[in-house]
């Protein structure tokens, strides 16, 4: 028996009441002699006090990620800022983007360089002073790349406009394939490029296996699309292209010595990111949602950049009046085709019509998700989106849903056998040298291998998508990684497992089959 | 299309897809899969002990007369070595609750359980339809959630059972993780994905059906022809449905592993260290000896409400200052006899105070 009538309103007495539009007066509740020109919150604001408002708003979450050493000091320098690196901005051409633009600018640069700001803020301030950061970089990641069927236009030289109005900051534009791309890798400090190109994964099994890309297919821009098309679902999909837009702008971000990569996720963005980021399960890295402290692999803290979301506090209907108000243009981010069949999609479309109608929702996501931590210490990082993952994903898995011969025995003391199953084959014992699996997180797993129950039918028939091609390519620094445990060049103190099977040569697919053929599953 | 065979046994013929995996097997390892995987959450947790006498919370719905079936078998199969028993709570609703009992009873000869029912009329004084008739259909399910959980207590105390398990499925949990998330409720949030809960003088209550899709629920009692009453509380009309369970579904319409992702989820984190410092003890009602974070527990505080007329006072905060303005509670007040944890006394008596 449930302990609820089935009714979730049972229980949802507090949250979710409907409120009237605004609190009774219509004059700013800052200033009360203006007459208001926005509601955020059930609160009234005039445009005067909207825009001190978001200033403070983006400060108090920017300024104390800045330098916490000297804040922490007594005397002059107490409030001086100061960071240990460069500043790397990433932008989308959305709304929210293009609204952090313009309050860094106007915050912490002079926007025309002259006089403009003079007699504001005296010598202490810091746009008189020396800059916070010694250079600053605008990140763009031109995205049709990963959309080919949508024909989607490249809005490189749209944003480039943009940028460019600010001449404080250097506009360096990327491209999603660039993950893909041995080029890049080695620009921002990877490793020996031309062997890591042909690994890939086999999408066939759960255990992931790896292999060479039999075709090679040349061009990053192809291997970003075997890859994308290979994925079972369409919030799969999502998730990689998320996942490899935020490693594109760390790797890129540490590699130009930036101490810190902000992003213009705002309120209304950042709970859909915590509530999906839980529903594709995620949940040990909600923290790094909200905010992550990131260094490659190996790297020092010194090295280390700071994801900041400084406009985490306004909401999607603040930041339109920003840009309303200050005469911003929009360029507006490629349109994912399919979105809505995805979790990501459906996240926004529920979180945006819940921020309409109880507008106090999207801020208790965030401040019930930041008093969150995980519950137990990482064990390692999982080598596709470079977090923090946790022991024992695969045994949880086996355990929750059997989906093989060898999950249903893994009871060995069991007193029903199961009904004339196959002989078993442990998978769990493969090399790890050789298959994907023990290196992801949960998240990335279930990203390669949770079905649609249509996708699934597919597996069924043995058309599994990606299982026609062979393996498909890995972004650079996944087949970087996987290199270094094959050729023992291990930092992160992983049983090294058979050192031989690389020996520094790339196996065929055939060759593979062969390796692990008593591993994989009949179809 | 020529038959397919089963994905897992790859022998007999595939008749069904897992809703669970997509995954097409046969009939029999879908019982298999479905009943090891429960076994699995139970020995994984150490739920149980040999000897320890185990209520079932038994609607008549599908969760619990599933979940009955389930628990005899596992417990022959695997010799738990536990003793078994059925309770069942009258919430006192017309036309809803008489015919599922009918269903309870039969499971109770089916099964060969013991079985206790404890209405809320003897209990609290009130039936739901009464309830109903004083605050309206508005919050009456409030009222309903808080007297069942107490209820189920005070019945397994009488029993002198020390474990009640539930047949709250994977899906109820994941959804209470998505409200809890968006209501801020954090001490709720930290506790919902725990298989088994136990404050500190009450009974142990357990959610073998933790990882239980509700598809495969209602797939296994259809297969094994198992009657169960399905409505749905009358009192809960459909408006009200909650548009998290909405939004599960439609998650779980996009990737069916979405409700076990975000029960991962649920399991990875907890509340900070920081943040638990903050939070409030819990102590006992100081009127009836409930578990309670303030003075009076909900269910003391919702039954003087009811009482005095101001139905809502646990509900609004309005409300509640109306009657806390009216004074003290009355010397006369019905109230709820005093709770005693079973580990003082195994038997308590469940009769209503009456003045
Ligand atoms: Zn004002
Ligand atoms: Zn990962
Ligand atoms: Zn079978
Ligand atoms: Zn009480």
């Amino acid at each position: 028996m449930s302990e609820s009538c089935g009714n979730p309103a049972a229980e949802t007495d507090a949250l979710m009441a409907r409120r009237t539009k605004f609190d009774r007066s219509r004059d700013c509740v800052k200033c009360k002699t203006n007459t208001g020109n926005i509601v955020i919150r059930h609160a009234v604001y005039c445009k005067d006090c909207f825009t001190p408002l978001q200033i403070t708003k983006l400060k108090r979450t920017l300024e104390p990620t800045i330098n916490a050493a000297s804040a922490a000091a007594k005397g002059p320098s107490r409030n001086k800022l100061r960071a240990d690196g460069n500043l790397a901005i990433g932008i989308s051409g959305g709304l929210g983007s293009t609204v952090l633009l313009d309050l860094i600018a106007r915050c912490y640069y002079s926007t025309d360089g002259s006089t403009k700001t003079k007699g504001k803020g005296g010598t202490k301030h810091p746009r008189n002073n020396e800059s916070i950061w010694r250079e600053a970089r605008v990140f763009y990641i031109e995205m049709c790349g990963a959309y080919p069927e949508s024909a989607s236009r490249d809005r490189t030289d749209e944003i480039r406009l943009i940028v460019e109005k600010y001449p404080a900051f250097e506009f360096c534009p990327l491209r999603i394939e660039d993950a893909f791309d041995p080029a890049w890798w080695a620009r921002v400090g990877g490793r020996s490029p031309e062997k890591e190109h042909a690994m890939g994964v086999n999408l066939a099994s759960e255990d992931l296996l790896l292999g060479s890309v039999s075709s090679p297919t040349g061009s990053p821009c192809a291997a970003l699309r075997a890859y994308l098309s290979s994925l079972p679902t369409a919030t799969a999909t999502q998730s990689a292209i998320a996942n490899l837009t935020r490693l594109l702008l760390l790797y890129t971000a540490t590699s130009t010595g930036s101490s810190h990569l902000l992003l213009g996720t705002t309120l209304t963005s950042l709970s859909i990111g915590l509530i999906s980021g839980v529903a594709v399960g995620g949940g040990f890295v909600v923290r790094e949602e909200a905010g992550e402290q990131w260094a490659p692999r190996g790297g020092t803290s010194a090295s280390a950049v700071k994801i900041v979301r400084p406009l985490k506090d306004m909401g999607m209907k603040e930041c339109a009046a920003w840009a309303w108000w200050n005469g911003l243009a929009v360029v507006g981010k490629e349109n994912v085709s399919g979105g809505r069949q995805g979790i990501g999609g459906l996240t926004k479309d529920f979180i945006v019509g819940l921020e309409r109608d109880y507008p106090s929702t999207v801020s208790t996501i965030a401040r019930t998700c930041a008093k969150l931590a995980p519950k137990a210490a990482a064990s390692e990082r999982c080598v596709l989106c470079e977090r923090p993952a946790q022991k024992g994903v695969q045994e949880w898995k086996a355990r929750i849903s059997i989906r093989s011969v060898r999950d249903a025995n893994t009871d060995a003391s069991q007193a029903a056998p199961p009904p004339k199953l196959n002989p078993p084959h442990d998978g769990h014992q493969l090399p790890p040298t050789l298959a994907l699996t023990p290196h992801l997180c949960y998240a990335c797993h279930t990203t390669f291998t949770s079905r649609s129950s249509r996708s699934a039918a597919h597996l069924a028939k043995g058309v599994a998508l990606g299982a026609q091609g062979g393996p498909v390519p890995l972004p650079a620094w996944v087949a970087s990684r996987m290199h270094e445990f094959g050729s023992g060049g291990d930092s992160a103190g992983h049983a090294g497992g058979d050192k031989e099977v690389w020996q520094g040569k790339q196996m065929g697919a055939g060759e593979m089959q062969a390796v692990v053929g008593e591993f994989l599953l009949e179809e | 299309m020529p038959p397919r065979t089963c994905g897992l046994c790859n022998n007999a013929r595939a008749m069904l897809k897992r809703p669970k995996t997509g995954q097409q097997i046969c009939r029999d390892c879908f019982f298999y899969v479905f009943e090891t995987e429960v076994h699995n959450t139970i020995t994984e947790a150490k739920l149980f002990k040999p000897g320890d006498k185990v209520a079932i919370g038994a609607s008549g719905g599908k969760d619990s007369t599933v979940l009955a079936h389930v628990m005899k078998a596992l417990n022959e199969r695997y010799q738990y070595g536990l003793d078994l028993f059925l309770l069942s709570i009258d919430e006192g609703i017309t036309g809803y609750r008489d015919d599922s009992l009918e269903t309870v009873k039969r499971n109770q000869q089916q099964y060969d359980m013991p079985l206790k029912i404890l209405s809320y009329d003897e209990l609290y004084g009130w039936t739901m339809d009464a309830i109903v008739e004083q605050v309206g259909k508005k919050n009456n399910c409030t009222f309903c959630g808080v007297f069942r959980r107490q209820a189920l207590d005070r019945g397994a105390a009488s029993l002198g059972v020390d474990h009640i398990v539930t047949g709250h499925n994977a899906d109820d949990i994941a959804e209470t993780v998505l409200m809890n998330i968006m209501r801020g409720d954090i001490a709720r949030l930290g506790r919902c994905t725990l298989i088994c809960t136990e404050g500190e003088d009450t009974i142990k209550r357990s959610k073998p059906f933790k990882y239980a899709y509700e598809k495969e629920i209602v797939m296994y009692a259809y297969f094994k022809k198992l009657d169960y009453f399905s409505t749905e509380c009358i009192y809960s009309p459909d408006a009200y449905r909650g548009h998290a369970r909405v939004f599960l579904k439609d998650l779980e319409a996009a990737r069916p592993s979405a409700i076990i992702d975000i029960i991962h989820s649920g399991e990875a984190f907890e509340v900070s260290e920081e943040v638990k410092a903050t939070q409030k003890v819990q102590q006992t009602c100081k009127r009836c000896g409930y578990m309670s974070s303030n003075d009076l527990c909900k269910a003391c505080t919702l039954l003087e409400g009811l009482e005095r007329g101001v139905a809502n006072s646990a509900i609004t905060d309005r409300a509640r200052k109306k009657l806390d303005a009216e004074g003290p509670a009355p010397e006369n007040l019905r109230t709820i006899p005093f709770y005693h944890a079973p580990s003082a006394t195994p038997n308590i008596a469940i009769a209503i105070n009456t003045p």
